[in-house]
């Protein structure tokens, strides 16, 4: 790539635009943090305040009053499960679009189109079904149900997997047929060339479809919303409670949305150098 | 032995690569598939390796058909066009793989992969991945892990014809010596006629997915069954010149469309069916002088001269046409210049509406 100089007003200009977007992105979580460790009196002031004595009870009221921790642990368990399920089972697909062309792109664009009306509309259906899947013996064997694990892991998955397939088709497609030929020739069954070429080479693809699944089952409200009562509400539903009747108390939210985000925001730092990597060196190359 | 037997492939609806092919592959014979772009040297290739499926016909090996045989039950290595590296692997992990997939132990495989990336003149670029390395490289490291490890037959599609020149004539070479060294059979396909006669036992000419010629090297150059063939084979390519067969008494000559009589003996006229025909002629098998003789009676101007190296490649125009001849690099040409030409009629190849005929001054093929 040919570098051009850049005169340094531009540089300039530049990197204050940076700032800019910067601020914009990370003020309101830097906000958030903050207030999580006000006490009561300084929240709603004005002007702000951003020098105060920190307090832990907004962490304590939480974790100890609403027990906040099992949220967490709740949406670790769905996401978790949730992401592997999508992952398996859109590399699987994925792999039979890219290759085979399986449905000659008919199937491919149907399951593309589920993502085409909006959540809302489907979640009384949803609803509905689980609720009444959940009174039979299997519904609950498997967890399948109002307020269990499963009736969200499978609207998670559904959810999901279409932009997941999507994302992976592109990516086998990048891995050119001859490998696969190739490592047949060398003496690998088929199955075995799935594992030693075929995945290898579509890791930085997997990996980011993991990222961005994960990520949307953390964050959604909607269904865990509808379908969760109390034992098995994710974070979302979780931060809601906080508002109550009586008000909203604003330093358990903080709290609250700050223990939410920031497993998420660990997990995303660590896999960013993956996620760079796998969006701009989707060809592979030799 | 390894039989096709009235092959077919289609691509889609409209594609049609191989046409009713018909081919033998001899153990231990080093066949070489050659024919332009598109001839569907790749897909015959990848059809013996059970890559591609034919649409209808059957391959055998030693009588029993393939068809059913996947690709890592079949025994064969190949060397793919577009070099297949495995890019998420170093070049020693490239080169290991079959070895690998076969559950050879570590220290045979260090051995190997050292000899075999000396061979190539790679021991320097082991470390590196395939998209570090030139086209060159890769070809050289794709050519290596194809011929790693022994097996019964070996699919090279245009091993070398990404290297630069000295690396080519040294990798022809490490073939040719590979093949008498191995005991297997090699097919190899290639678009360099050089490259088709210098290695092949046999060579198939195919063109749009027929096969034209199967022969010996010296039955594919001397005698091409039809004019794509003569075309083909050879460096600088035959020239053809269009004429008519007449009769004088008992003697029959060659009337060219220049205009030019070339008296070429009695006999002639039997095999040919219509007085015109066309006539093929090697650079190589003319020569030219300076002024008129009894052989030198065709004169021509000189259109073009190109330096070879070891020799000079002249066009010559004939009236409209053009003909090409090897002189010696010493000889001064200059464009323009008149000269003779004579043109051996036992050297003569004479085509009708595009297949070969034969002449009783044609010399016999050894």
């Amino acid at each position: 790539m040919l570098q051009r100089p850049v005169h340094p007003a531009f540089s300039t200009l530049r990197y204050a635009l940076i700032l800019l977007v910067v601020l914009f992105a990370a003020f309101p979580i830097f906000w958030m943090i903050l207030t999580s460790f006000k006490p009561p009196g300084d929240i709603m002031v004005s002007p702000p305040r951003l020098f105060f004595t920190p307090t832990l009870d907004n962490y304590v009221h939480a974790i100890v009053d609403k027990d906040f921790l099992r949220y967490v642990t709740n949406t670790l368990i769905v996401s978790v499960i949730s992401t592997l399920f999508v992952v398996v089972l859109g590399s699987l697909a994925a792999y039979s679009f890219a290759r085979y062309n399986t449905g000659d792109g008919h199937i491919l664009f149907f399951i593309l189109s589920t993502k085409m009306f909006p959540a809302i509309a489907v979640v009384l259906p949803y609803f509905l079904i689980f609720r009444d899947i959940g009174r039979t013996g299997i519904g609950q064997f498997l967890q399948i149900g109002l307020d269990k694990p499963g009736a969200l892991i499978i609207s998670y998955t559904m959810f999901n997997l279409p932009f997941a397939i999507w994302l992976l088709v592109s990516f086998f497609q990048d891995i050119p047929r001859e490998l696969e030929d190739s490592a047949r020739l060398d003496g690998l069954s088929r199955l075995k060339v799935l594992r030693k070429v075929v995945l290898p080479l579509a890791a930085p693809g997997i990996a980011v479809t993991a990222i961005f699944t994960l990520i949307f089952c953390w964050n959604e409200f909607l269904f865990a919303y509808i379908l969760t009562r109390k034992t098995w509400s994710t974070v979302t539903v979780g931060v809601e409670s906080f508002f109550t009747l009586q008000g909203i108390l604003w330093g358990p939210v903080a709290a609250a949305a700050t223990l939410a985000v920031l497993p998420m925001l660990l997990f995303v730092l660590a896999m960013q150098r993956w996620m760079v990597r796998g969006l701009t060196f989707g060809a592979v190359r030799g | 032995m390894i039989e096709l037997k009235n092959v077919t492939r289609r691509f889609g609806l409209t594609t049609l690569a191989i046409k009713g092919l018909d081919l033998t592959v001899q153990d231990r014979e080093f066949l070489v598939l050659y024919g332009p772009a598109g001839a569907g040297k790749s897909t015959t290739l990848k059809m013996i390796a059970g890559i591609v499926r034919p649409t209808s016909g059957d391959i055998l090996r030693d009588g029993v058909s393939l068809l059913g045989v996947p690709p890592e039950r079949r025994d064969m290595a190949m060397c793919f066009e577009n070099y297949a590296l495995y890019s998420h692997l170093s070049v020693f992990e490239n080169l290991a793989f079959p070895l690998r997939a076969r559950g050879v132990a570590d220290r045979e495989i260090q051995a190997k992969v050292t000899k075999i990336a000396e061979t190539l003149g790679i021991p320097h670029l082991l470390e590196r991945r395939p998209g570090f390395l030139s086209g060159g490289q890769r070809q050289r490291v794709a050519l290596g892990r194809a011929i790693i490890r022994p097996a019964s037959t070996y699919l090279l599609d245009e091993p070398i014809g990404h290297l630069d020149a000295k690396l080519r004539h040294r990798m022809r070479a490490e073939l040719k010596g590979m093949a008498r060294d191995l005991a297997s059979t090699i097919v190899l396909t290639t678009t360099s006629s050089r490259e088709a006669l210098a290695l092949g036992d046999r060579i198939a000419v195919l063109d749009q997915g027929v096969l034209q010629q199967l022969g010996t090297p010296e039955e594919i150059y001397h005698r091409p069954v039809n004019e794509f063939v003569a075309s083909f084979v050879g460096e600088p390519p035959m020239s053809f010149l269009d004429a008519t067969a007449e009769r004088e008494g008992g003697q029959t000559a060659l009337r060219l469309r220049s205009g030019h009589r070339l008296p070429v003996g009695p006999g002639w006229a039997a095999p040919l069916r219509d007085p015109t025909c066309r006539l093929g002629v090697r650079a190589a098998e003319l020569s030219i002088a300076d002024t008129a003789d009894d052989r030198h009676a065709v004169p021509v101007t000189v259109d073009q001269v190109e330096l070879l190296g070891h020799v000079r490649v002249v066009r010559l125009s004939l009236g409209q046409e053009l003909v090409a001849v090897v002189v010696p690099p010493e000889r001064q040409l200059a464009p323009g210049q008149p000269l003779w030409l004579a043109i051996d009629p036992a050297r003569l190849h004479v085509f009708q509406d595009g297949r070969a005929v034969s002449h009783p001054a044609m010399p016999t093929v050894h």
